[in-house]
């Protein structure tokens, strides 16, 4: 087989991937929202005395949150958002970083 | 590869940016011939398969989310003005200096910047040499393969 030149050689190495922000953002947000979610139902499940006494804190940061079935629901939307906004920004960072400093 | 390249061209998308070659240093590929007589598009799947993650870019993108989002962690509850039920504080234990208070809120960001940017860096180093080890492997099993028969033909 043929080898590749060295100028297109050199150019592949140039080569870096370019992220796709918004399916970091997607990725992270049903990352973060999925575990929340489960997290949520899981301890719903579970039941108990005071179920969910430390998860539930999350309320004060997600308002409307609680550890009920409604509440996981509401979770994962909070989280998700959270987790896309993080993705879009490492993809929007990594993307800007690679393409100033390739 | 920078945009006065003349030899490379670049498209903006929603997606980022891509580039590929302007000047082919041989003919068009048809099917049969060799890959290498077709410049290495970058945008060609399998050369972007290939391609390792900007280390840099991902250690800064991940320190930038994780900055920001301690500092909203902390900002939240001293913008309402309450003591925190989420004790957010215990994040002092690992990150010295840090508390709920302004300057804490930039000591935290500081610090989650710093163990982003190491986890981010980290992270692009061992896809890129997980992949670059498989690339090994793979190119030794292809020359194993197509000299497995030597013998036959002596």
């Amino acid at each position: 087989m043929d080898q590749l030149t060295q100028e297109e050689t050199q150019e592949l190495r140039r080569v870096t991937l370019r992220l796709s922000a918004q399916a970091w953002g997607v990725s992270f947000g049903l990352l973060l929202g999925l575990g929340l979610f489960v997290a949520t139902i899981v301890l719903v499940a579970k039941g108990g005395p005071n179920v969910g006494q430390h998860l539930g804190l999350l309320a004060e940061y997600f308002p409307g949150y609680r550890v009920t079935v409604v509440g996981a629901f509401i979770g994962f939307v909070y989280a998700f958002v959270v987790g896309y906004a993080l993705g879009r920004i490492i993809g929007l960072v990594y993307n800007t970083v690679a393409e100033l400093r390739p | 590869m920078s945009a006065t390249d003349p030899r490379v061209a670049g498209s903006i998308h929603p997606g980022g940016i891509s580039f590929h070659a302007t000047t082919p240093t041989g003919p068009t590929r048809r099917e049969g011939q060799p890959m290498s007589r077709t410049a290495p598009s970058t945008e060609d799947p399998l050369a972007l398969a290939f391609a390792p993650l900007h280390k840099l870019g991902m250690g800064l993108g991940v320190g930038t989310a994780a900055a920001l989002a301690v500092f909203v962690l902390t900002a939240v509850p001293l913008l309402r003005n309450e003591a925190p039920q989420l004790d957010i504080g215990l994040l002092g234990a690992y990150f010295s200096g840090y508390e709920v208070s302004w300057r804490g809120a930039f000591i935290g960001a500081a610090w989650a910047g710093f163990s982003g940017f190491v986890l981010g860096w980290f992270f692009a180093f061992s896809r890129n040499a997980l992949l670059a080890i498989r690339l090994v492997v793979w190119r030794a099993r292809a020359d194993y393969m197509a000299t497995r028969d030597f013998m036959d033909h002596i």
